[in-house]
This record gives structure tokens, C-alpha cells and sequence, in this order.
């Protein structure tokens, strides 16, 4: 989708952010960093829920009048429903927040340009790997208390099988926490190549080591040598088949597309022009 | 006014340091004030860079609190224009220089911790009931420049109750015995999330002990 440039408003990234692991605000950084590079906005800031700027300060660092906020999620659900209106004051599409015009977008992870991402990193990540001969894995948390992302991977699933340049034999969604289970990948599987791509934002413990520990190549116990090697070490042979494990997609540098696409889907559906 | 503009002024005007940063100008440079043999430093051109250099304490602690005083020394930035040294600055230190702007324009909203609190959802929720006593103790043992933070709090536990006299509730976001004229304060409108985390810990704590 082509992107109309706004040189007199903000984009805000929003994102989760963590106390505990300070990669994962990493991908919002290098999304924000994209997007200033193509020189599309006035200005581009990022806020979190646990790290800074929170969202109760980031209002406090832009200069523009219209602001526009993307929040850097993989789903709707808690944070984008509640937490973020919340915290940002927010209360509808469009909101007047400190003499600001503020317009609230869908989170990345829901639009269909997201497939594309997706497609766009088995290519990375198993280079000259036959499709046809592969099974494609997209791996969320699963959890009974958030079905909306459960939600978003079955939707994301649903659409690469409908795309043309999908030549994969087989895509499934599969979880961490409920069925159908990642650990039983190998069963799952009727191919001799898998592919695998966590559907995160940030790498963290689920993508450096709970998910590699399912994937049966890392050990339980403690945290993987070195974290960011378990995506260097492709491919692994294992359970009699070659298995290529991605980063967490929101690594992926050209998200930086899928928030100004979900920026054009918002101005198209709510700013009159 | 712009924020860039806000910053190029404050530096016409004589100020050089904010946090444990000192600006210089004429090239306009950023180091940490510890640091005296400038020829030394390791040279950065891209405030991006501030992140990274942020990120980690000297022994490779997490520095999640940005306003810690455990800022790396090591490194200066050579910057090409106020607006990137606003960028570095918001790396090393977020929306401080806005966050100031607005206090000294008496524009910022201050929120009290019991409103802060009390509109927690989710596993947040039971922070609200944190006692007075248990809040003023975190402020005690959270805030200020032997803990997490240096910056300034503006807040109050609620209208009724100021903080209690501290070396956090009395520091005035300012580093270091520095003339007020030359350093840009830094200032808390309201707790940070860190702080809602350790209030429902606390709440947690304090809750199990009525029960035994």
C-alpha cells in the first residue's frame, strides 16, 4: 500500500517492553528507526507499558498536533482494548488528548500485509528450501485467557494458504500452551523440512529458550549460551527431518510497512478527506 | 514552541547539563560528566547509539530505570544539529526535556499516587490497596538517588498526604552540586509502572501478614 507522507504529524509506536529482558524493546526501536530513515513523518517516538517513556509520558515529547498510534502488537486483546486507551487517554478512534489530535490504529499484527512478512522471513530463514517439501509452523503463546491471539495466528494461517506464491505442502498454527502443541512439531509435520517463525514482536525467554526446548535442540535447564545463536545454527536435524527456526517475526526490519500500512487502513476508514 | 527550539534556547542561556549528561557546544558534544580526557572517549555520531549505551550498567545489570545513577562513562556523541542532540538526550534520558518544558510552563498534570493506583485493572488491580505506610516506605526505598531514580517527584501519596521527608522525596532531579541555572531538572509527574509493579508486591506482603 502505498503510504502518503505526513510531515506535520507524530507517529507513536507503542510496545510492552519488560524489566526483566532488554531485548525486547529492541524491534520497536529499529521499527521506529525505519520508518524516520523514509523520512514519512514529522516525528516518530516509541513508548512502552514497562519500560521509557511510559505511555503517560510519550504525550510530553512530541511537538506535532496529530499524532498517530500504532500500537506494536500481534493481536488485539487486554493491552490494546484497555491498557493503551487507558493509559493514553484515548476513547475512541480519534481523541483530543493535551490539545493534541490523537488517532488510535489497529495493532500490526491484524492486518493482512503481516502475511507477506511472514512469507518474506521463511525465504530468509530457509533459503532455497523447497516449499513444496515443507511445512511452515507459526508458533504463538496460546492461552485460555486471550483468545484474540490465538485469533490472529489462525486468521494469518487462513490467509497464507489462500496466497498464490504459497507453495508451502502444509501450514499450521500451533501454540506453546495449548493444542495444537509445537513440541509435537515433529508428528505434526508429514515433510522433510519445517519451517518455524515465532509470532512475537520481541525475542525474549519464549523464542531464546521455551520454544527451542519444545523444538527438542536446547536443553531445559538455564538460559541458551548465547540467546540470539539458537537462529544462527540452522538447520537442525532432528525426529529424522531438518528443521529452520526463525526469530520472533517482529524482528523482521519491514514491519516497518505492516504499521504505516495499518496507518493508510486507518485513514481510510475513518479521516475525511 | 518546539521542543528542539525549547533545548537550542535553555543552551543560549548558559545550561550544560541534564542528568549525569554534560552538553557542550561549539561542536555541540555529549558526555557523561564523569568523564574528563574528552580525547579518550569512545566517539558516537548517531544518537541511536544512546540506547545501547544505556541499556547496561557498568557490570551488565538490565538498566530499565533510565534514571538510575549508573549511566556507563566511556563514550561521547559529536552531534550535527539540536535536534539530534534531542534525540540522544531522549535515548539516555525519555521525554525528560518535554516532561521539564511543561512543569516549568505549568503545563504538566500531576497525578497523585492513590489516582494512580486506583485506576489499575488486571493483575494491577490489588496495588490500589497498598497501605500509606507501605506507599511512603516504597518511595523511601524506590525513589530517589540511592535507589532507582533521579528524578524530582512532583506527586503526592493523595491530596491529604504529602510524601514523608526523604532523601528521594527532597531530591530535586538535579545531579551532582550543580548551579540550578546550568542543569535541566529532571521530574516525575507520576509513578512509573516500575513502581505500581512493587506497590502490588507490596500490597501482596502486606495483605498475608494481616491473615497470620
Amino acid at each position: 500500500m502505498e503510504f502518503t507522507p505526513k510531515p506535520n504529524a507524530a507517529l507513536l509506536i507503542v510496545g510492552h517492553g519488560s524489566t526483566e529482558n532488554p531485548d525486547s524493546s529492541t524491534p520497536y526501536f529499529d521499527h521506529a528507526r525505519e520508518i524516520r530513515r523514509r523520512n514519512v513523518f514529522g516525528e516518530v517516538h516509541c513508548c512502552f507499558w514497562k519500560e521509557e517513556p511510559s505511555m503517560r509520558e510519550a504525550i510530553y515529547m512530541i511537538d506535532a498536533d496529530e499524532v498517530y498510534v500504532v500500537p506494536d502488537f500481534i493481536s488485539e486483546g487486554y493491552f490494546t482494548q484497555d491498557v493503551i486507551p487507558r493509559e493514553l487517554g484515548l476513547t475512541g478512534p480519534t481523541t483530543q488528548v493535551h490539545g493534541k489530535t490523537v488517532h488510535y490504529c489497529d495493532p500490526v499484527g491484524i492486518h493482512p500485509s503481516m502475511t507477506s512478512l511472514i512469507l518474506q522471513r521463511t525465504d530468509e530463514v530457509a533459503p532455497g528450501v523447497p516449499q513444496e517439501e515443507s511445512t511452515l509452523f507459526i508458533v504463538g503463546h496460546g492461552t485460555g485467557l486471550n483468545k484474540n491471539s490465538t485469533k490472529a495466528i489462525k486468521d494469518q494461517v487462513d490467509h497464507i494458504k489462500t496466497l498464490p506464491n504459497c507453495r508451502f505442502a502444509d501450514v499450521i498454527d500451533t501454540y506453546m500452551e495449548e493444542p495444537p502443541f509445537i513440541a509435537d512439531w515433529g508428528k505434526l509435520a508429514k515433510t522433510p523440512n519445517a519451517v518455524v517463525v515465532p509470532f512475537f514482536i520481541a525475542d525474549g525467554l519464549h523464542s531464546y529458550q521455551d520454544i527451542p526446548v519444545m523444538l527438542g535442540f536446547e536443553k531445559e535447564e538455564g538460559l541458551a549460551a548465547s540467546q540470539k545463536e539458537v537462529f544462527r545454527r540452522n538447520p537442525y536435524h532432528l525426529q529424522g527431518k531438518t528443521l529452520y527456526y526463525s526469530a520472533a517475526i517482529g524482528t523482521e526490519p519491514m514491519m516497518a510497512d505492516v504499521i504505516l500500512d495499518q496507518i493508510s487502513t486507518f485513514d481510510a476508514q475513518h479521516v475525511a478527506h | 514552541m518546539s521542543l528542539t527550539k525549547v533545548l537550542s534556547d535553555a543552551l543560549e542561556s548558559g545550561i550544560n547539563q541534564i542528568g549525569q549528561l554534560r552538553i557542550l557546544r561549539d561542536p555541540l558534544r555529549l558526555h557523561h560528566i564523569d568523564d574528563r580526557d574528552l580525547d579518550s572517549l569512545e566517539l558516537h555520531t548517531d544518537p541511536d547509539d544512546a540506547r545501547e549505551i544505556g541499556l547496561y550498567t557498568p557490570d551488565g545489570g538490565y538498566r530499565f530505570t533510565k534514571g538510575e545513577l549508573s549511566l556507563k562513562t566511556g563514550w561521547i556523541f559529536e552531534l550535527g544539529s539540536v535536534e539530534d542532540l534531542r534525540r540522544t538526550i531522549d535515548l539516555f534520558y525519555p521525554a525528560s526535556l518535554g516532561l521539564w518544558n511543561a512543569w516549568k510552563n505549568d503545563q504538566i498534570q500531576i497525578q497523585n499516587l492513590r489516582d494512580k493506583l486506583n485506576r489499575q485493572t488486571g493483575m494491577y488491580r490489588h496495588a490500589r490497596n497498598v497501605s500509606d505506610e507501605g506507599a511512603q516506605e516504597l518511595v523511601r526505598c524506590l525513589c530517589g538517588p540511592s535507589n532507582k531514580c533521579v528524578k524530582k517527584i512532583l506527586w503526592k501519596i493523595d491530596d491529604e498526604n504529602p510524601l514523608e521527608d526523604s532523601e528521594a522525596s527532597r531530591f530535586n532531579g538535579l545531579v551532582g552540586d550543580v548551579d540550578e541555572s546550568t542543569a535541566i531538572p529532571m521530574v516525575c509527574q507520576e509513578a512509573c509502572n516500575f513502581f505500581v509493579a512493587q506497590a502490588r508486591k507490596k500490597s501482596k506482603e502486606e495483605f498475608e501478614a494481616k491473615d497470620q
